[in-house]
């Protein structure tokens, strides 16, 4: 064991001596500590203005006039999707989707208004988040200062010396891997202080979260360095090493990744939002407009309201015959959106399953997926803002339907297109329009996170075993 | 007689320091010339020098009369170049190596004429196709001798050429190096082995500290150096 | 030629360079299959949806017995096809939309919905020719360059090479050449093939292989300046892979946030508010408050302009339009906003190679940012061509025959 720390130290006094690996080491932490703020910022600006956003939503549709309730309707009411607390770190999703929904009667809406719509486009990886940082380009720092371990030790002789001297080929590979630990130990610190400081300013079970996200990154930061440490000990020339770890790092930070999606892609169709209310509307059609009462796809409908409440016609019945229709068509209508949006959910959560199991070739994939969730900024809780916001909508329109029912005649409703009288009877009292439900967005408890997360952190720790395998049997076949 | 190598009062500087000051000599067509001298004696930098990838900083290096900064190029066609541990590549085999650096050269040479030269050198047959990372160090200097003989050029600059050698090659070699002067070609060889110098050179030059302080000739001597005096001046001066 | 030729041969010997190249090869074949089997599947989306949007329009219509139901209820299909190029970019295609179905309500309300795929898709992006070209295969030319010298140099070589081809420009331009040729084949010859097989015009292949050839030359002069030092190969292949970060990522994100931060866009969330607020509140306010803005943009139907009945379809679609006139003001910023901070882009685009090829090539493609607002500025010239011919049958209110509505204009995608 002392030899062990012996062999660290001295490693860590070459590279605390070495300008490249001082300056190298002093541009990433520069790197993450401004993207850190700037994120940070960014996104605290950005919840605190989605917040206040869902409460003017909702201030505005309470203070709208008296009205008929249909028109409650079609004016509808917005739902902000507020970033979670890590988002800090890692935005995840939140650029790409939109960042609010327009609820309104008969129509589910997309998300709308992406950032990445309205950004300058630079390419491919042009996006700067703490999370990116560490997981593209920590792995490239401990490649260049930790390709030649072993290596400078083997070039320069000295790897001999030591094996002369009694320093067991474990004994060595154990003191570099500490060494490298050590380097990835450091730069952990950031992410720590991040997540404690976020921990700090929300709710308990935030904290643990952000506990598993700095051990995912630990494991993912080991994961490089035993790869490192595996290379440096397996290949027996520097330039071969460096440029090795180089092509991995490529394979695994940039290819792989992409690769992935393009296989999900191909593999599962998931059609766009579009295509689908297309194929939607046309079934639709059968299901017949609300807005019409005379429509022919209501008649098994009227038939048993007719008899439940003993009427003879529509005009007869105590509550108002639209109402019923638009309430009874909006159910109907909603159970067919709500089976297209499960199943265009389910699509691509099996495509964001296949490239989660292409961590398998890729650490990077894997941390991304595991970061994603810990931070509450995956598909998963998009998809959940969806469906919470899908819910919130569907209440609101049927408690209008429901006053559209019970509040209005028939015959006012009936003519209100053409007597301007029956129009203002049809009008509701504004003080209805408070059967809105609050709405403020959470992501899931961090138990939840942390299951969903336990796949790709599991890849990682597959991935530290086998390296860690090859680890020792290099160690044990050292030869000068 | 114009002589084929000449250095004019030579001064290089490296890094603020003179590694060679004031070496003047000249040698003549089909001379064979030793530049003797202990580590860091500006020996490799003459060669270097004349084949000019170091620029003179007082004085002046010429190739068959011509400076050699006046057009490095041609200077360079005249000169065929043996490094110090010259190594291949390990990733060719024998014919591989000559052939590219002859076609670098702008040389064709048959597979026959490549033979001949590895006879000459006597690299085992059954060598020559293998990869050359598998060759002895002297099997490789061999080659490199083999690659100098075919460029077939009135100059070569030998830098330790025997290095690595066995004993009963270094006598072949040292015949081959004397045959080849006595077809007209100019040697210039360094080297600190005193032995292999007076064996085979025609004169030996004394380098010490960049300054060329002594100089012994066969013809002065009845035709052989004497290695006895040479040793004693080179140990001489290296103790001083 | 007996240089290139010379190193060629030499080339073929070197298991690592050759692997390298092979690399590039198999990479850039599959991010060529890739982008054409995406091609293909967003044409067979548009080919079957455009069946399926007659027969759902058809259907529509048949339904209804007046000019407003039935231009209520008719959806029309517009669309963006990917050029015969987009398969070596895909660009902006994963994150806008290039599909909308827009009808004769409010436009706002329709344009800004958004049909992008799988929201990881868009994170992580797909692996296609251009971010091949732009951001990997410099890594791979510096892994092919790097130690040219610097390895003849440990090898004790240098010289010895030098002084056998009498200058040093004989030996490194031929054998960096054929590895850079190399190199530009094995990323361009899987390119081609795929240009031909999706029968992209000569002009942009050629176009595109310039770009592409160019960059990687910008690159290789990068890595000569560099490679030229006198330093062990695992240094410069630090030093360049340090370089290739700050060229490929770092300048570029940096410019993306600075870019962002200085041009300011206004929030799109505030066009959908002010323009619903403006459709809703019409309800509510005299239909003069309406008609007369609408008038004021549309004086040809004055004398036709007045509303007299609580509910008339001609003031159902007025106040339509009367919203889209109110967040007229936002939507031009909002279209301006983008346009500056692509322009901003190109300009930063300057600062690293990788970031002007990947807009270049999605420049040929028709997928940057100005084809994407293109294919906006067409949805918006349909949806007003609808509008023109809608609003006759509005205001005249002809008996309903719907006949007429054979001649609905149809949506051109060609720009």
């Amino acid at each position: 064991m002392s030899a062990m720390w012996r062999i660290a130290r001295e490693e860590w006094r070459l590279w605390a001596r070495s300008r490249v690996v001082l300056l190298a080491g002093l541009i990433i932490a520069v790197l993450i500590v401004v993207t850190s703020v700037l994120t940070a910022l960014r996104v605290t600006a950005e919840a605190e203005r989605r917040a206040d956003r869902q409460a003017s939503a909702e201030a505005t549709f309470f203070a709208q006039p008296d009205r008929h309730p249909h028109r409650m309707v079609h004016y509808g009411h917005y739902a902000f999707r507020t970033p979670p607390p890590l988002a800090a770190f890692d935005p995840g999703v939140d650029a790409v989707t939109g960042q609010s929904i327009f609820l309104e009667g008969h129509r589910q809406n997309t998300a709308m208004f992406a950032d990445t719509r309205a950004g300058a486009d630079l390419g491919g990886c042009a996006a700067l988040t703490p999370a990116n940082i560490y997981q593209l380009l920590l792995p490239l720092l401990l490649i260049v200062i930790g390709h030649g371990v072993v290596l400078r030790e083997r070039e320069s002789g000295t790897l001999a010396v030591l094996l002369a001297q009694g320093q067991s080929g474990r004994a060595i590979a154990g003191g570099k891997a500490l060494a490298l630990a050590g380097i990835a130990g450091v730069f952990l610190l950031p992410l720590a202080g991040l997540a404690l400081f976020t921990a700090a300013r929300a709710e308990a079970s935030q904290a643990s979260a952000a506990a598993a996200l700095v051990a995912g990154y630990g494991l993912y930061l080991a994961v490089w360095c035993a790869l490192v440490l595996a290379v440096s000990l397996w290949v027996r020339q520097r330039s071969v090493a460096l440029g090795l770890l180089v092509l991995i790092w490529l394979l695994v930070a940039l290819i792989v990744p992409r690769v992935a999606i393009n296989t999900a892609s191909a593999m599962i169709d998931a059609p766009g939002k579009i295509e689908s209310d297309l194929v939607m509307l046309s079934q639709q059609r059968k299901l017949g407009d609300g807005h019409n009462a005379a429509d022919p796809a209501f008649d098994a409908l009227q038939k048993q309201v007719l008899e439940q409440y003993e009427a003879q016609s529509v005009e007869e019945l105590p509550i108002n015959w639209r109402g019923v229709v638009a309430g009874y068509s909006e159910q109907k209508l909603t159970a067919m959106m709500n089976a297209f949006a499960e199943d265009r959910m389910r699509r691509e959560a099996s495509q964001s399953r296949i490239v989660t199991w292409f961590g398998l070739a890729s650490p990077t994939l894997a941390i991304g997926a595991a970061s994603r969730t810990l931070a509450g900024t995956d598909l998963a809780t998009h998809h959940r803002f969806l469906r919470e916001s899908e819910g919130l909508r569907f209440d609101f329109v049927q408690g209008l339907n429901d006053l559209h029912a019970k509040a209005l005649t028939y015959a006012d409703d009936a003519a209100r297109s053409t007597d301007s009288a029956a129009e203002q009877r049809t009008r509701v009292n504004a003080a209805s329009w408070r059967l809105l439900d609050a709405f403020r967005f959470a992501p899931d408890p961090a138990e939840v996170r942390a299951a969903r997360a336990l796949l790709p952190l599991m890849v990682l720790l597959g991935w530290l075993v086998v390296l860690g395998g090859a680890i020792g049997a290099g160690a044990r076949r050292l030869r000068p | 007689m114009t002589p084929t190598l000449e250095a004019r009062s030579l001064v290089v500087m490296r890094d603020g320091a003179a590694v060679l000051n004031d070496v003047s000599f000249a040698i003549a067509p089909g001379e064979v010339f030793a530049l003797l001298g202990g580590n860091g004696a500006g020996k490799s930098t003459t060669l270097l020098t004349f084949l000019g990838f170091l620029q003179p900083t007082a004085g002046d290096v010429l190739v068959a009369g011509r400076s050699v900064g006046d057009d490095v190029e041609a200077a360079r066609a005249k000169i065929a170049y043996l490094p110090e541990a010259a190594s291949l590549y390990g990733h060719l085999n024998a014919y591989e190596n000559l052939g590219y650096f002859l076609d670098l050269a702008g040389r064709k040479v048959s597979r026959a004429a490549l033979d001949a030269a590895l006879d000459q050198v006597a690299l085992p047959t059954e060598a020559r196709q293998r990869r050359m990372q598998s060759y002895s160090k002297g099997m490789r200097q061999k080659t490199a001798i083999a690659l100098a003989l075919l460029r077939d050029t009135p100059i070569l600059l030998l830098d330790e050429p025997t290095s690595g050698l066995d004993p009963v090659a270094i006598d072949e070699f040292h015949a081959m190096v004397q045959a080849l002067a006595a077809a007209g070609r100019t040697v210039l060889m360094v080297t600190h082995d005193v032995y292999g110098a007076c064996q085979v050179a025609d004169r030996v030059g004394l380098l010490r500290g960049g300054r060329l302080v002594g100089s012994f000739a066969a013809s002065d001597a009845g035709g052989r150096i004497d290695t006895e005096t040479v040793h004693a001046a080179f140990a001489a001066r290296e103790a001083a | 030629m007996n240089a290139l030729l010379r190193e060629a041969r030499f080339l073929a010997k070197d298991r690592g360079a050759v692997l390298w190249i092979v690399l590039a090869l198999l990479l850039s074949a599959a991010a060529t299959g890739f982008g054409i089997a995406e091609v293909r599947e967003q044409r067979q989306t548009i080919a079957a949806l455009l069946a399926e949007d007659a027969k759902d329009r058809a259907n529509a219509i048949s339904k209804h017995d007046a000019w407003g139901d039935a231009a209520y209820d008719a959806f029309h299909l517009t669309y963006a096809p990917p050029s015969d190029f987009a398969f070596a970019a895909l660009g902006q295609r994963d994150t806008a939309p290039w599909l909308h179905r827009v009808r004769m309500l409010s436009l706002e309300s329709q344009i800004h919905e958004a049909d992008t795929a799988n929201a990881d898709f868009g994170l992580i992006g797909r692996f296609d020719f251009a971010f091949l070209a732009a951001a990997v295969a410099p890594l791979l030319l510096i892994l092919l360059l790097h130690d040219l010298r610097a390895g003849e140099r440990v090898a004790g070589r240098h010289d010895w090479l030098v002084a056998s081809a009498g200058t040093p420009r004989r030996l490194w331009l031929p054998r960096a050449g054929v590895r850079f040729g190399g190199l530009a084949l094995a990323l361009l010859v899987p390119f081609w093939i795929g240009a031909a097989i999706e029968g992209a015009g000569f002009g942009a292949a050629l176009a595109a292989s310039a770009l592409v050839v160019g960059s990687l030359a910008a690159w290789w002069a990068i890595i000569a300046v560099v490679g030229r030092r006198n330093a062990s190969p695992p240094a410069l292949l630090a030093a360049l892979v340090g370089i290739w970060l700050m060229l490929a990522l770092l300048i570029p994100a940096a410019a993306r946030a600075g870019i962002e931060a200085a041009v300011p866009v206004p929030d799109g969330a505030e066009i959908l508010m002010l323009q619903r607020d403006a459709v809703n509140d019409a309800w509510d306010k005299p239909k003069a408050a309406t008609m007369t803005p609408f008038l004021a943009r549309h004086p040809e139907w004055r004398a036709l302009g007045t509303v007299e009945k609580p509910f008339e379809w001609k003031w159902y679609y007025a106040f339509q339009q009367v919203g889209d006139q109110q967040a007229e003001p936002i939507v031009t910023a909002y279209r301006q906003g983008r346009l500056a901070r692509d322009r901003a882009a190109g300009w930063a685009a300057l600062l690293s190679p990788a970031a002007l090829t990947e807009r270049g090539l999605e420049r040929l493609a028709g997928t940057d940012t100005r084809a994407m607002i293109a294919y906006e500025d067409r949805v918006r010239a349909f949806h007003a061509r609808l509008r023109a011919f809608h609003y006759p049958l509005f205001f005249r209110d002809p008996p309903y025959d719907p006949v007429v509505l054979d001649g609905l204009p149809r949506y051109d995608p060609a720009p």
